[in-house]
């Protein structure tokens, strides 16, 4: 960028752009500096250990739901990892049923059936507009407050819904030799003496989390898909009709395939918000990372400055995995062009 | 007849084009039936609208409006003291009248107008509602609360990363490699990471940085950690108009003989900002809604608010949190929804004139 407008050679260019870059790089090692420096003092003062020695310690504490066996004695390390489980659970989840609710409603904005199309419509338009943080309170104080207790709950081949939450049957594999000759069984969950017992149980702070945040982002996903679906040339859904082929070859064939390389971009930031919003699950205490980790550890252990990184360095790894996972997958479904 | 005519023609074309269709529209009816019909019972006729105390709730099988009655001026204005109510009502009003000047197409003057929003009136609002000042009585941000919290938090912030937002989307877009690879960095590490736990950095790390005896507020902290985050999330905004423009404009401003700060302010920036309110507008709705987070690190906006009100055992009951919620939900539906039309409404003028 020449300011006199002489031209100046490459390299007097150079020097005088090294220059600023040099004062800000000092700019930015004098307030790290600063930082650290009184960030030390302070933590001296208050007497706080550093280091992640603490993660080896014995955590002491429950959790209300763990994938992997984990009990008081195991250490802290341990119960970050079950923390981390549930919440990629939890965003797995609600990624799923987001897509899937999405792909309808933008099926639905895009029919030929006037009510259908305002019905899609009417849902974008009410779930984008109220804050997600609300409809998790609605779905968690108002409707799964109000399902019946263990003595009514509903029961539907095998599967248990009540207050305490969703059951479902498991199988158990007894032998993995014998896995094709019944070296399994199947769990199914059945009445205990205070609640259901057997197979695998979503405590209600986990639906009422999936279902906030799938219905909230599938008003999302379902824009995504119908501009996806309005960029596919008519031409393509005619010329297929014209070969005779059925309403749902073309959707799967044809069209869909196409609006997807629009909406994976736009999609993979939807699913990114998905897994940052789980850590709303604080708000009603699933035990995720931040309740578990940034809540009860930190309580327990005081030491905030390694508490906050670790947690800060899982999200920012987890998001940009996701990221890239998805960037990989756009890049091979985009038309190659020749010579590419 | 025409007319009925008309709509049974109108109604076979879009309703009842085919078989499938016809049963898509029946559903759709009964669907649409069986959720509406019930949720109007609750909310209007078997609802209790008369009456300030619990007992008159307790009668009706419906929705407790009594409730949101009694409670109306908490969930507006959280714990702030009833006689200086006046500041919040004349900041936020006259707040909304700079707004409305500036919203409104060929009003006069609006450079004068939008430089005071973002300049004098924060620092006017801050004194006014804060206290401490001129006589005004002090009240502690602790008693900020409801609506009132949510529409500060969310402006102040707005204002705040606006600035910060433009330098980062230049740094971005900057010649100088270091400056480039900072921005970069700082933009995308901030935005993969939940607003909640930047919330929680902010609030829990920030007193470690300062040296002793420099207290930071509470709020302040939210709002600083806020501002990091909007900060990033308008600089990809501004990026993506500075992108947009083209080539010549650039050109053209340095062929004139614009220094880079002169061919920004007069040429670049007044072009790409103008471009990219649509989507800083949705990213300010997007702000709107988040600011509810804050409940859970013990601020009372609208949401906090209408939460702590329906643990009060007098009024506690389903019906109650229902009713809580339902006003709750239809003030920010509200809110938002006139917001995203501005914002729709606005792209398509763009695009036209474009």
């Amino acid at each position: 960028m020449s300011q006199s407008g002489v031209p100046s050679s490459r390299l007097a260019r150079k020097i005088r752009d090294l220059l600023p870059q040099m004062l800000i790089m000092l700019g930015v090692a004098l307030l790290v500096y600063f930082v650290v420096v009184t960030t030390r003092e302070n933590l001296a003062q208050l007497g706080v250990q550093s280091g992640f020695e603490f993660l080896h310690k014995e955590a002491g504490f429950a959790i209300a739901q763990t994938l992997i066996p984990y009990t008081e004695g195991s250490s802290i390390l341990r119960a970050f990892c079950v923390a981390l489980l549930n919440t990629l659970l939890l965003a797995v989840v609600s990624i799923g049923l987001a897509s899937l609710f999405g792909l309808g409603i933008g099926i639905m904005r895009l029919s030929s059936n006037w009510l259908v199309a305002k019905l899609g419509l009417i849902y974008v338009e009410i779930f984008r507009n109220i804050p997600v943080l609300l409809q998790i309170f609605f779905w968690y104080f108002v409707v799964l407050r109000s399902l019946p207790g263990f003595a009514d709950s509903f029961t539907f081949a095998g599967f248990v819904l009540n207050n305490r939450g969703l059951y479902f049957p498991t199988l158990q594999i007894d032998d993995w030799s014998a896995l094709f000759s019944g070296g399994w069984h199947l769990v199914v969950p059945h009445p205990g003496r205070f609640e259901y017992e057997g197979g695998f149980a979503l405590m209600p702070e986990f639906l009422a989390l999936a279902l906030g945040l799938s219905m909230y982002n599938a008003s999302y996903i379902g824009e995504i898909t119908r501009s996806g679906f309005l960029a596919v040339a008519r031409g393509q859904y005619e010329a297929a009709s014209a070969l005779g082929l059925s309403g749902y070859v073309i959707f799967r064939r044809i069209t869909f395939p196409q609006a997807l390389r629009v909406m994976i971009p736009p999609l993979s930031t939807v699913y990114m918000n998905i897994f940052k919003a789980t850590s709303l699950a604080a708000a009603i205490a699933y035990p995720d990372i931040v309740s578990v980790f940034v809540g009860t550890v930190n309580n327990l252990v005081g030491q905030p400055i390694e508490i906050m990184l670790l947690t800060l360095a899982t999200y920012a790894a987890v998001s940009f995995a996701i990221a890239w996972a998805m960037n990989s997958y756009n890049r091979r479904i985009q038309i190659q062009e020749r010579g590419e | 007849m025409m007319a009925n005519q008309g709509a049974l023609h109108w109604m076979r074309r879009n309703l009842f084009s085919t078989p499938f269709n016809s049963i898509l529209t029946l559903l759709s009816v009964t669907a649409l039936v069986a959720l509406i019909i019930p949720l109007l019972q609750w909310a209007v006729f078997d609802a209790a609208w008369r009456g300030t105390d619990p007992e008159s709730c307790r009668v009706a099988s419906g929705a407790c409006w009594p409730f949101v009655r009694v409670r109306f001026d908490q969930f507006m204005y959280g714990l702030y003291p009833l006689a200086e109510r006046w500041r919040v009502d004349l900041g936020v009003g006259v707040g909304f009248l700079l707004a409305g000047m500036m919203l409104w197409p060929r009003f006069p003057g609006k450079f004068w107008i939008g430089l005071s929003l973002l300049t004098v009136y924060p620092v006017a609002a801050i004194i006014l509602f804060g206290g401490g000042l001129f006589g005004l009585v002090p009240v502690s941000t602790n008693a900020w609360g409801g609506f009132f919290l949510t529409l500060v938090v969310s402006t102040f912030v707005l204002t705040l990363s606006l600035p910060f937002g433009v330098l980062l989307a230049l740094g971005r877009q900057s010649k100088l490699p270091l400056v480039r690879f900072l921005a970069v960095g700082w933009i995308e590490f901030w935005r993969a990471v939940p607003v909640l736990v930047l919330l929680f950095v902010v609030i829990i790390m920030f007193p470690l940085f300062m040296p002793p005896g420099f207290e930071v507020d509470k709020l302040l902290r939210a709002l600083i950690a806020l501002t990091i985050l909007m900060s990033c999330y308008i600089a990809e905004a501004v990026r993506g108009a500075l992108q947009s423009l083209p080539r010549g404009q650039y050109e053209a401003a340095e062929a004139l003989g614009l220094s880079y700060p002169q061919a920004m302010l007069r040429v670049i920036l007044p072009q790409a900002l103008t471009l990219s309110v649509p989507q800083i507008t949705s990213i300010f709705i997007g702000l709107f809604k988040e600011t509810t987070v804050l409940l859970i690190i013990g601020f009372f906006d609208l949401l906090g608010m209408v939460q702590t009100a329906s643990t009060d055992p007098r009024w506690m009951s389903a019906s109650t949190v229902a009713t809580g919620y339902l006003f709750a939900a239809l003030f920010f539906w509200v809110c938002c929804f006139a917001m995203s039309r501005y914002s729709a409404r606005l792209e398509t003028k763009y695009r036209q004139t474009r």
